[in-house]
């Protein structure tokens, strides 16, 4: 282990402030589920790390029907006090019990493809995320906006994930991961859907998926295609074809890239289908 | 490479750990301690093997910096077995063949503790579920959910020989 | 069968080590420790199929706790096979590579460290200067003229008793499909499958002071090892003590003879204990898989469900070197006509060497797969004639008395019966003639279209 020092911040101040004096020879870590497992196999050899699990931001905090979530509250925390149902469903799905306890919010919007199983969520749920520098303050950022590309993102070198603020979600939601196994399974699609109806038609439309991009994203075209339907089966299946076009899927171990985009439409169409019913 | 000292509670004592930055729960018990109950099947969160228990939630030591459990009560597999006798899980593992290796068993009887104090009469998909991020490659499940179950009805009368 | 008092069958034992294995008593290699061990690293060729022109240890030797590298120059007799205890041979696989790397993750070196981190850092830091050659992976294509030739012999298969794969011959296949009223063929490719056992593969070895080395190993075949890793170290065998029995995990995946030997020498060489212990990323990476199968069948049929002739071309995918698959093979021809009487059979069964992981030992060793295939076939044959799955095989099923393909006499035929007994459990109808039937004769069963003549039958 080259190693040199593992700060524990107390505070977010200090934790900024470190961020500030080391600069990027500095690994911030959360749970560590992501960072530990390739510092024990000696692919990333950081010389310092910051671990933030000391730095106050573990909480989970319910307001107005909405929840704000600290960027190092553990999984299992959110699953069982965000008081929002899709968010209790999404970390359902990722991993088992001791990664859930460990694994951190914040840390999943880090997280890989086929990983992302909260970020699907939290996109649907229109979510935003609070970056902190120690210079330049805070700034509030719409998830959609944060992921940028494959393992990279809108947050500056000097900047910390701080929270997410999810509003209260309005309309129906529905989350649908499928995977090889019931439980503890990595994605072959994850799929996030909420629809708002005003007068049996749909005027508020989120799908988001995860595992079939670089990032999770939300379908836009999928959309908009179920958008001003009355939710009936042939709007549905618009939706999933074209959720099922505008994915950008990959191949690997666990599925093909040309499975994965056929999941998809399925996965859409039963999500919407929940919702319609 | 500055080492430091990690204080805890190892099994309902005070214990002293000298480690490097960023040595994990694992290494520290079981390359420094001794306590070698608590097994690694791949040093990278995917197995469960090494899971005990902190605070009584389960987690995973491969993947845990030892500095996190500082002050903290950890119990390990060792922390459970009584002077004499077993606990009802380690009896009912035994009984219901929940082993066979016993490579994953010190994992598994972990996370199923952890479970039984939280929720004494679990159903059987939450055990499931409860289990899940523990892989066994030799018993299938089957038997260790029926020792989980078993312990949770609190009938722990059979003394093994013939099965239906 | 007698009716003596049994006194275990039909009841269950408690384990012997289940005690061991619920308190965590049990001592698995990775739990063993000694002060003064130090840890070894494998240098791994990233490419599928090179020639190795040099390999530069100098970065590596500068990393703090740097023991000492060995190469193939380091083993006494660094090529070996494993089966040689049973005559197999010719030695093909080295312990480490000397001119030539066959598949990507193959050993080249090892280096030896006082941390496992100083080992990983050290390995790293080693620079092989490799000229990719072109790789074959597919076991038809390493067949083929102008393929990559991957053996000392000129040829990319295992040479059965002077043939280029493990027959069987038996009746007279040209008359028998000349007999059958319908010809069935089929293609079955059982895949390569990871043991993935929770303890990954590893050994300790540990110089004594009275010369011998210790060697705590995970292995599944104790004297294997030890036999092996004597000779290719050029120890008596006296000068080895192996102790293992307890296996985190196995099914076939520890039966190679891969760190016991690297592990010895190092010991040897240094004085100390030495530890090479898998990653859970090499154990999937390099340790060997189910061999991976491509079977093309073909089979006549009579109209009343006989397979009259089967004629199997079976290619295993070896990898890169034999391991246990020569071995596999001979069991994988002499199974693949099935448990069924067949009275003409003709199989050739293929052992290939390609540019993959090497492929050895997992749960039934090359007969899982013919049972896979041959049981696809016959459900495949029951379809094209309308015929029960159960029954097809009812009538096919071999009994005490018939010759196998490979001259064997059956004595102990038991599948009428369990295949009436599965039906039972699975609520499957059998009408009265097939109730009846048994594993003694043939009454009931449909007459069998006339044999082969006898001496044809050789
Ligand atoms: C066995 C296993 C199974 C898994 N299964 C799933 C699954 O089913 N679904 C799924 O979605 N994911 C899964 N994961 C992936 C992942 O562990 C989780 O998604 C988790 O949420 C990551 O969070 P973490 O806090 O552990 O990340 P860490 O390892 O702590 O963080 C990884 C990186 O993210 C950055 N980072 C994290 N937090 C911050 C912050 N607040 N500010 C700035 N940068 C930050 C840092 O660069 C850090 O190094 C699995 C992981 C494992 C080990
Ligand atoms: S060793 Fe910790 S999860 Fe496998
Ligand atoms: S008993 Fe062997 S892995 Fe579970």
């Amino acid at each position: 282990m080259t190693t040199q020092a593992y700060f524990r911040p107390r505070s977010l101040a200090e934790a900024l402030g470190l961020l500030d004096e080391h600069g990027p020879a500095m690994l911030v870590m959360a749970g560590g589920t992501l960072a530990m497992p390739l510092i024990n196999k000696g692919v990333s050899r950081p010389e310092k790390v910051m671990g933030l699990r000391q730095a106050g931001l573990d909480y989970v905090r319910p307001v107005d029907g909405g929840v704000y979530i600290g960027a190092a509250a553990p999984l299992s925390r959110v699953r069982a006090e965000s008081g929002v149902p899709l968010l209790a469903e999404a970390v359902k799905n990722v991993a088992g019990w001791a990664v859930q306890n460990i694994a951190t919010a914040g840390g999943n919007l880090f997280a890989p493809p086929p990983a992302g199983d909260l970020a699907v969520a939290l996109l649907a749920l229109d979510a935003q995320v609070k970056l902190a520098s120690l210079k330049r303050g805070e700034r509030l950022v719409p998830l959609a906006e944060f992921f940028t590309g494959f393992l990279t993102n809108c947050l500056d070198p000097d900047e910390l994930l701080v929270e997410i603020q999810v509003p209260k979600p309005a309309g129906k939601s529905v989350l649908l991961k499928y995977g090889r196994l019931y439980t503890n399974t990595p994605a072959i699609v994850s799929v996030a859907v909420r629809v708002v109806t005003e007068n049996g038609r749909a005027k508020d439309v989120r799908i988001a998926l995860s595992a079939v991009g670089p990032h999770p994203f939300r379908a836009r075209q999928a959309e908009a295609a179920l958008t001003g339907s009355s939710l009936d089966s042939s709007a549905i299946a618009a939706a999933a074809s074209a959720a099922a076009a505008e994915c950008e899927p990959h191949t690997d171990p666990i599925a093909s890239a040309e499975y994965r985009r056929r999941m998809t439409g399925v996965f859409v169409q039963r999500a919407l289908a929940q919702v319609a019913a | 490479m500055a080492s430091k000292i990690v204080t805890f509670t190892l099994n309902g004592r005070e214990t002293e750990v000298m480690v490097k930055p960023l040595t994990t729960l694992a290494k520290a018990l079981r390359e420094k301690l001794g306590f070698t109950a608590t097994k690694c099947g791949c040093y990278e969160g995917n197995c469960g093997s090494c899971t005990v228990i902190v605070n009584g939630e389960p987690v995973l030591s491969c993947i845990l910096p030892v500095e996190e459990v500082e002050g903290q009560n950890v119990l390990t597999l060792e922390g459970i077995t009584p002077a004499e006798g077993l606990h009802p899980l380690q009896q009912a593992f035994h009984e219901n063949f929940a082993i066979q290796c016993g490579f994953c068993s010190p994992g598994m009887l972990m996370v199923s503790k952890a479970l039984l104090d939280k929720n004494p009469h679990p159903t059987q998909a939450e055990v499931a579920e409860a289990i899940s991020g523990n892989l066994c490659r030799c018993t299938g499940y089957d038997p260790i959910i029926a020792a989980v179950l078993q312990v949770a009805a609190g009938s722990n009368g059979n003394q093994g020989g013939s099965h239906e | 069968m007698s009716d003596q008092a049994l006194n275990t069958v039909g009841k269950s034992e408690l384990r012997r080590d289940g005690l061991s294995h619920v308190t965590g008593k049990t001592q698995y290699v990775d739990d063993i420790q000694f002060p003064d061990m130090l840890y070894l690293k494998m240098v791994r060729s990233p490419l599928h199929h090179a020639r190795i022109l040099g390999i530069d240890f100098s970065e590596a030797e500068k990393v703090p706790g740097f023991v000492r590298a060995f190469t193939y120059k380091d083993v006494p007799k660094n090529l070996y096979t494993i089966l040689c205890l049973i005559g197999v041979g010719p030695d093909e696989e080295p312990v480490l590579a000397e001119k030539e790397v066959l598949y990507k993750g193959e050993q080249i070196a090892a280096v030896v460290a006082q941390s496992e981190e100083a080992a990983i850092e050290a390995a790293a830091r080693v620079k092989v200067d490799l000229e990719e050659l072109p790789a074959v992976f597919d076991v038809e294509e390493a067949l083929k003229p102008g393929a990559p030739i991957l053996k000392p012999w000129g040829t990319n298969y295992f040479v059965y008793e002077g043939h280029h794969c493990r027959r069987v011959r038996y009746g007279n296949i040209e008359q028998g499909f000349a007999q059958a009223d319908y010809i069935v063929e089929g293609c079955y490719e059982p895949k390569p499958i990871e043991h993935a056992p929770l303890e990954t593969t590893g050994c300790i070895a540990k110089p004594e002071a009275n010369g011998r080395i210790t060697v705590y190993t995970n292995t599944q075949a104790l004297y294997f090892s030890m036999d092996n890793t004597a000779l290719i170290l050029n120890v008596p065998f006296n000068k080895l003590h192996f102790v293992g029995g307890t296996v985190g995990g196995g099914f076939g995946g520890k039966v190679d003879v891969i760190v016991e030997p690297i592990a010895a020498l190092a010991a040897m060489h240094t004085g100390h204990p030495v530890k090479y212990l898998y990653t859970r990323e090499e154990e999937f990476h390099v340790s060997s898989t189910r061999v991976a199968y491509r079977i093309y069948f073909k089979d006549g049929v009579s109209k009343d469900g006989h397979i009259v002739a089967r004629q199997v071309t079976s290619y295993a995918d070896s990898g890169a070197y034999n391991r246990h698959t020569p071995y596999a093979v001979t069991k994988h021809a002499a199974n693949i006509s099935g448990p069924y009487d067949i009275p003409n059979v003709h199989i050739d069964a293929h052992c290939v060497y390609t540019n993959r992981v090497p492929t050895s030992a997992m749960r039934g060793f090359g007969v899982t797969s013919a049972s896979f295939a041959t049981e696809l076939q016959i459900d495949k044959i029951a379809r094209k004639l309308g015929m029960d799955p159960f029954e097809i095989r009812l009538i096919n099923a071999y009994r005490n008395g018939d010759m196998r393909p490979y001259q064997k006499v059956v004595g102990d035929a038991t599948l009428v019966e369990v295949i009436q007994a599965a039906a039972g459990m699975a609520h499957h109808p059998l009408s009265e003639r097939f109730q009846a039937m048994n594993s003694w004769d043939r009454a009931n069963s449909p007459a069998r279209p006339e044999p082969v003549s006898a001496e044809k039958r050789s």
